[in-house]
């Protein structure tokens, strides 16, 4: 069994219906053997009697018109106050037409798979084509197989020597000629 | 949610602000009361309740429903008396000294007829602001502990701490006044 003061000590609580079933038990056969504290127990209901029946002073129905009319006059001179934006979200969407769940989440699984899917597609490298960087190796290999045409450059300039230079014309949009 | 409470919260959302008046008439007299028990002044009790509706209107938007309406004003309420306590306490110190007050009479004292009555609620005047509210949400609107500690912002567990704190604080105080315990023989 508890002693007085644990016993005194959990009385608020015993009181207020707070404590937990064992701590309750052990309260309650302490103050069946002990008169001190079950006074002390029966004092303290009364104290919270006593403050929960404090009565507060009734203001006259004039009061109450007048207090209501002044709150209004203060409201009034404002514009009313507009939803959020978050609870007009929540009321546009109460307003829906309600939504069968199974077809909707039919629905939103096929989707939510297309969408997978395509983000896995597009992660993925172009199967046809070669990676970027082995495209410029390419680009360069094929520039160097005319490399002797650059070295002659005095030749360069001549006009049909360029239109031999289909590396070149193939950079213009044509993929380059590997060989 | 009380259900004319939500109508009437939709309904100045939707640009009625007449329908504001039937929140206030639903409230006003618990709110004053509060703020009555909280100051024990009547000037100060309906101004403070008056601006309790006020902020409540111009913060309405914000109000999602998600407490009940009367919580959501019972929390404005409540934080106008508390910073209105502390402001006073700045003031005057000896207001919030932990002390029975002495000899006073106002709008309450004379309704308290039963010289124990009188000093209960002397003794509760004499709680701190924090401790008083808890004790008055609990004992005198019936509030349960949660939705006290939703009302002062704070957990559940500090709510119920800081009310048996305040039923402690009130058994000291009244065993000068004959509302303790009698003799004591130990049990083991």
């Amino acid at each position: 069994m508890s002693t007085c003061a644990e016993v005194r000590e959990g009385l608020p609580a015993y009181v207020d219906g707070a404590l937990d079933a064992e701590a309750e038990r052990d309260a309650a056969e302490h103050l069946a053997a002990c008169p001190a504290c079950a006074a002390e127990a029966a004092a303290l209901r009364a104290i919270l009697a006593r403050a929960a029946a404090l009565p507060a002073p009734e203001p006259p129905p004039a009061f109450w018109r007048e207090f209501e009319a002044s709150v209004r006059a203060r409201v009034t001179t404002r514009p009313a106050p507009r939803p959020s934006r978050w609870a007009r979200v929540v009321e546009w969407t109460a307003g829906l037409p309600r939504l069968r769940p199974a077809p909707v989440l039919v629905a939103a699984s096929v989707l939510g798979l297309l969408l997978a899917i395509g983000l896995i597609r597009s992660n993925r490298p172009m199967q046809p084509g070669p990676p970027a960087e082995v495209v410029t190796a390419s680009q360069d290999l094929a520039i160097g197989q005319d490399l002797d045409l650059f070295q002659q450059l005095d030749l360069l300039e001549e006009e049909e020597l360029l239109e031999r230079l289909d590396v070149l014309r193939s950079l213009d949009g044509a993929r380059p000629r590997v060989t | 949610m009380h259900q004319p409470d939500i109508e009437a919260v939709q309904r100045v959302l939707a640009g009625d602000t007449e329908a504001f008046g039937v929140l206030v008439q639903q409230y006003q007299q618990e709110i004053y009361r509060l703020a009555y028990r909280m100051t024990r002044n009547a000037e100060d009790a309906k101004d403070l309740s008056q601006e309790a509706f006020v902020q409540a209107y111009r913060a309405l938007r914000s109000f999602r429903g998600q407490a009940r309406f009367s919580t959501w004003l019972y929390r404005i309420a409540m934080n106008l008396c508390l910073n209105h306590l502390k402001a006073a306490a700045r003031e005057d110190p000896a207001e919030v000294n932990g002390d029975l007050p002495g000899p006073r009479t106002d709008a309450l004292d004379v309704l308290l007829t039963d010289e124990r009555d009188r000093a209960v609620a002397a003794a509760v005047q004499t709680l701190p602001p924090q401790q008083k509210a808890t004790l008055l949400l609990r004992v005198q609107q019936g509030l349960g502990h949660r939705e006290i500690a939703e009302i002062l912002d704070c957990s559940e567990g500090t709510a119920k701490a800081n009310y048996f704190h305040a039923v402690r604080a009130l058994q000291r105080k009244l065993r000068a006044f004959g509302e303790g315990a009698p003799g004591h023989e130990h049990v083991r």
